[in-house]
Formats: C-alpha cells, structure tokens, sequence
C-alpha cells in the first residue's frame, strides 16, 4: 500500500491520499476525539498527539495538527491510515454509514444520488468543471417527504458567482423527481482547495498530485 | 459569508479607460508630449494625465469596485455611486487637459479650467475613496491583499491633495508659501503617490488574490507578504510625508526620497520572490493566457528596478527617469491591466450571460468567451514594443520610439477587438447560439439580477 501526501494552502493542514476509497460519496468532518465514535479510522488518528481535526473526503484524508511538527506527525499518522486500511476495517460504523447521507434509510429512493448527478449540470465557471468533482458539494441529506438539503462551499469566499452557484444548484434539485424542496447551505468551512477533486476534475485542469 | 454582486459600471469604466490608453499611444506615436516635450511641459502633462487618470485609475477603480468585495468577502458599499463617480472623474479629466492645452498656448480661455477640474476629480476620487473605505470598514482585521488596498487608497488621497495644491497655484495663481513650495518641488511626491502608492500598491495587492485564484496557488499569507506591506507602507510614508516635512521645510526632498527609494526596493524584491512562489507553487500545470501574460508584466517590473539600480550607478537617473516611468506605466502597470481585463472581462460577461440559467440549461466556460490562440500574438506584440520603445528612450531615438508606440496601439487595438468580441460573445453565439433564457450583453453596462 502507497499513501501519497499533499500539502495544503494551510501549513497545519495535511492530506493523506491513501489509494482506497475513503468515503462513498461526500465529506465528513470530525473535530474532536469524542465525535470520532463512529469511525475507527478516525478513533486510530486522534490517539496521534497533535491531531485537532479531520476531514474524510472520497479519497482523501486531511488532518490539520495543532502546534506540533509534522516531521514527528507524519510518520504516525502514515503508519496508523496504513493499519487500518491493511486491516480490512470500514472507516465507518454501520451506525454512521447508515445515518449518513445518500445511503440513509430515509433515502431508500436514492434521491441523493440522483440529486448528486444532476448536480453536475452546474459548472464553476472560472475552472470550467462541474461543481461535484471539484469538490465544491460538502454534503447532500434527505429529509422526511423528499426534502433535500445540500451544503456547499465556493472556490473562494467573496467569489462573484455564488448567488448563480447556489441558485443553480437550487434549481437543479428541484428538477429531480422527488425532491419537493430544496435548501441550500453555504459555507467556508472547510475551506476548498484543489485537494477536494475528484480524479477526473484534477486530470481535466491538469492539476499536480503528489 | 457573502458572495458578491455583478458591479453594474465596471464595464463602463474599462471602456473609457482602454479610449483614454488608445488616446495616449496616438499623442505619444504622434510625437505629442514626452518624449517629443519636455517632461514638465503642458503636453506632457497632457499625456500623463490622459494615461493616469483616464486609462490607469478608471481602469483600477472599474475592476475593485467588483473586486474589493472579493477581497473581503463583503458586498460593496454602494452600488449607486459609481456612475456619479466616473462622470465626475472624466468631467474633471477633460478639464485638466483643456487647462494644459491653455498653458500650451493651443486653446485660448479667460479661465483657467485648471481649477474646476481639481474641483471635479476631488469629488469623483472622494466618492470612490467613501465608496471603497466604507466596504473596507465592514470587516477587520482586513485581509493581505486589502490591506495593499487600503494603503493605496491613502495614497490616492495623497495625491488627489497634491495635484489641488498644483491646481491652486497653477489656475488660480496663488502665490501661498507652502503651495508655491509644493507646486515648485512637489511633482516628484505627486509621482510617487501616484505610482508607486495608488497604482503600484493596488495593482500588488490584487495580483496576490488573482494569482493565487486563477492559478490554484497557495495564498500569500505568509511573513515575507506582511514584510511587503509593512516596507512598502514604510517607504511611501517616508518618501510622501517625509518628502513633504522636508520641502516644506526648506531641506530638499532629496533624502526623503532616497531613503523611501531604499524600502521600496526591498519591498518590491520580496515582492517578486512572492510572485515566483505563486507561480512555482501553482496547482494548475497549464497556465491560462491571463496568468502568463502577467507575468510578462513582472518582469517588467523587475527590468524597471533594475533600470533604477544601474542608472543611479552610472549617475543618470534623472536624465533617463521618463524611460523608467514610462515601462512602469506601459510595461508594468497596462500589462498586468490589460492581461486581467482578458479575463476579468470574459468573466463578468459570463457570468451576466450565463449566470442566470446556471443548472438550467448547458453553459459555456469562461474559457469558451475568448480565443486565447488568437490573442497571445497581439500580447506579444504589445510587450516587444514597450520594451522597444524603453531602449529607444534610453537610447535616445525618437523616430524609433515612435514606431514602436505605433506598434503599441495595434497591438492595443487588437486586444480591444478581442475583448469587445469576448463581451459579445461573438465566440459562443458563432458555435452554439445563446440558450434560452440569455441576452447579449450591452457593450457598457452590466445587467445583473438582483441576488
């Protein structure tokens, strides 16, 4: 097994490609040791001392460290993906995996998937890319009776198209059959970077790995 | 956090802006003004008027009334002064110019206009400075990149305050000490207030945000940036304020001027260093016209400290400073303005176009507005002729620095085409049409929904 590491725009940031997938769809972030019950991955990272916060992406691990140096966190954290990922372990529960989003028993239809899909119509007009694989869709929820919430983030904040952003996603929810409303939530945090894309969206920019 | 709104005279403000550059490049290839004048005579004031004022501070004003809510991340404080604001800056510019063709002896008035036009662009630049200084207030601590535009701004008033001073003695002849002090002796804090603080400033602090979005980059946040600000800050505090306690005073500018002259030497080099880092740090491999015609203009930049640099070793700067001034404006300052206003304008035009339909409807990329093919030889030719047309001042050669200027205003003209081509969406509409739902947009004036 070869984890790829990526720095960040943030120099307390870190990210860990481990070549697995890491979650099926979406980005989960956890902030502190007590919320990371549900995941024995995350669990296995908090007991590395200097470990403040994880974000799990599709393929991606990123852990922001608090005033340690990461040439003592590295070799731990790298050490501690590799364990759990040779030791067959899910990196959720199935409590969490069954509450999460776009698999949640209050989504037997798979409107989250198909919300997801259509999402692609929307593209971030500076780099040319649908909104999904760039990373820029945070999360997607179901709610009781085909409500669906979508939380969402832009390239940077103050950027110019997030009124068209987030209205185009409002629009191509509310074209899925079956969604009946549709609430869209914007936020910075995490803040994006290019980490967040998929393969398909960095190959299309041609954007640097490793 | 907010997102922003589509500023609705942005487009306005470039149009006037890249007339008044084409103006400029037709008086100097028309041997009108420096270098076919003296520096100080009224047609070279003409000239540096029509470039300063018309083509490079309606262009900056035009683009950070769009991005300095980016910058912040907060919307503008009013949407409604910008209008007044460009009227009363080009009332106020076709004064200055009427009052230095009087002084040139080429139009005859019992006034002087000199002074009325003071009065105009006071106000114009005072409605900006609220405009921009209210949205700024909005948040603290401001961001890197703001607070170059803060700083700018402080010098924008600077200067607006120094050219009144001008203005007084000039048109209304008023024979006050101090005025008369600042208006035999002032030109050079006038320039530098100009340049260096107003212009150069902003033009700085918006490059670390554009860089850094349109080529994927890591922010500049950094040590070696907030030694930028702080040095650059430092070196046009000393070289205006100091440079004016000492001719006030009797003392010469002198010292004032070379010290300021030494911080901002290194603020500019770590500057680049910054730059270098921006571009070697970029995430995005293949690089967009936009981002490597700026850095076409850095290196204008560097060649124009440089210049500095030697010619104070060979004893000649003051001989040769139109030559440095004049690769500042046209080298540094219109490269890196027109190479954003390649895509600043695409964008805005995008996103006018196609905003409203984004999710409804297939759209274009930004990209798809422009022809960057196309457009990079008319790039080219623009900076081959403004590093010819500095070796020609330099060497000196009028007759070839003519020519290069003319070469200079195809290439200007060129680009125009592309990028009134680009807000016509003559490229899209040629392949696809415009989807149901969109309008061309007006050449002047951006249309936006309300948000």
């Amino acid at each position: 097994m070869f984890i790829q590491t990526e720095t960040t725009a943030d120099p307390d940031r870190l990210t860990f490609l481990p070549g697995q997938q890491v979650l099926p769809a979406g980005t989960l972030e956890i902030t502190d040791p007590q919320a990371a019950v549900d995941s024995a991955l995350a669990a296995r990272l908090f007991e590395v001392p200097g470990v403040s916060r994880l974000v799990f992406g599709t393929d991606y691990i990123t852990v922001t460290k608090d005033a340690s140096d990461w040439q003592h966190l590295k070799p731990a954290l790298l050490g501690a993906i590799m364990e759990h990922f040779m030791s067959g372990a899910p990196v959720l529960s199935e409590t969490a995996r069954s509450s999460s989003a776009e698999t949640g028993p209050q989504d037997p239809t798979g409107l989250a998937s198909k919300v997801k899909d259509a999402l692609r119509r929307v593209i971030d007009p500076e780099l040319g890319y649908n909104i999904v694989d760039l990373g820029l869709i945070y999360d997607i929820r179901v709610l009781d009776g085909g409500a669906v919430s979508v939380t969402m983030t832009t390239t940077t904040p103050g950027c110019p198209a997030t009124s068209y952003l987030t209205e185009g996603a409002r629009d191509c929810v509310l074209s899925v059959e079956g969604a009946v409303s549709a609430e869209i939530v914007l936020t910075h945090e995490p803040p994006w970077s290019p980490e967040l894309m998929s393969g398909d969206a960095k190959a299309h920019l041609g954007i640097r790995t490793g | 956090m907010h997102g922003t709104n589509l500023s609705r005279w942005t487009m306005s403000y470039f149009v006037v802006a890249l007339s008044a550059l084409l103006l400029g490049e037709i008086l100097m290839a028309a041997g009108y003004g420096f270098p076919s004048a003296p520096i100080r005579a009224p047609e070279t004031l003409v000239l540096v008027h029509v470039v300063a004022i018309g083509w490079l501070s309606l262009l900056l004003c035009g683009a950070l009334f769009q991005f300095v809510p980016v910058l912040i991340a907060r919307p503008l404080y009013s949407d409604s002064l910008p209008l007044p604001t460009l009227l009363f800056i080009v009332a106020g510019l076709a004064g200055l110019v009427l009052g230095f063709l009087q002084r040139a002896g080429m139009i005859e008035a019992g006034v002087s206009p000199l002074p009325y036009a003071a009065a105009s662009l006071t106000i114009g630049f005072s409605l900006a400075l609220w405009n921009f200084g209210r949205t700024l207030c909005t948040v603290r601590p401001l961001t890197l990149p703001a607070s170059f535009v803060a700083v700018a701004l402080v010098c924008l008033a600077a200067t607006v305050t120094l050219g009144v001073a001008f203005s007084l003695v000039l048109g209304l002849n008023i024979r006050h000490g101090a005025l008369l002090k600042i208006a035999g002796q002032g030109l050079p804090l006038h320039l530098i207030a100009g340049i260096g603080g107003w212009l150069t400033f902003s033009a700085i602090g918006v490059s670390y945000r554009l860089l850094a979005m349109f080529m994927l980059s890591p922010e500049c946040e950094g040590r070696r940036t907030q030694a930028v600000l702080w040095l650059g800050t430092t070196a046009l505090a000393i070289a205006i304020l100091g440079g004016l306690a000492t001719l006030l005073f009797d003392k010469g500018v002198h010292l004032a001027l070379l010290a300021g002259g030494v911080l901002g030497f290194a603020a500019v080099v770590l500057y680049g260093m910054d730059v270098l880092h921006l571009y070697r740090a970029r995430k995005r491999r293949v690089i967009e016209l936009n981002s490597q015609m700026a850095a076409l203009a850095l290196v204008s930049l560097a060649v124009a400290v440089v210049m500095v640099v030697v010619l104070i070793g060979l004893g000649q700067l003051s001989e040769q400073i139109g030559a440095v001034v004049f690769l500042l404006v046209f080298g540094w300052l219109s490269g890196l303005g027109l190479s954003q206003l390649y895509k600043i304008v695409a964008f805005l035009t995008w996103l006018e176009c196609y905003g409203p339909v984004l999710g409804k409807t297939a759209t274009p990329r930004v990209q798809d507005l422009v022809d960057e093919t196309r457009a990079r030889k008319w790039f080219v030719l623009y900076y081959l002729s403004v590093w010819a047309a500095t070796a020609f001042l330099l060497a000196p050669y009028l007759l070839g620095f003519r020519l290069a200027v003319a070469a200079m205003i195809v290439a200007t003209l060129g680009l125009t085409v592309h990028l009134a081509r680009s807000r016509l969406l003559s490229q899209v509409s040629a392949q696809s049409g415009l989807p149901e739902g969109t309008r061309r947009p007006h050449l002047l004036v951006s249309i936006a929904r309300p948000s």
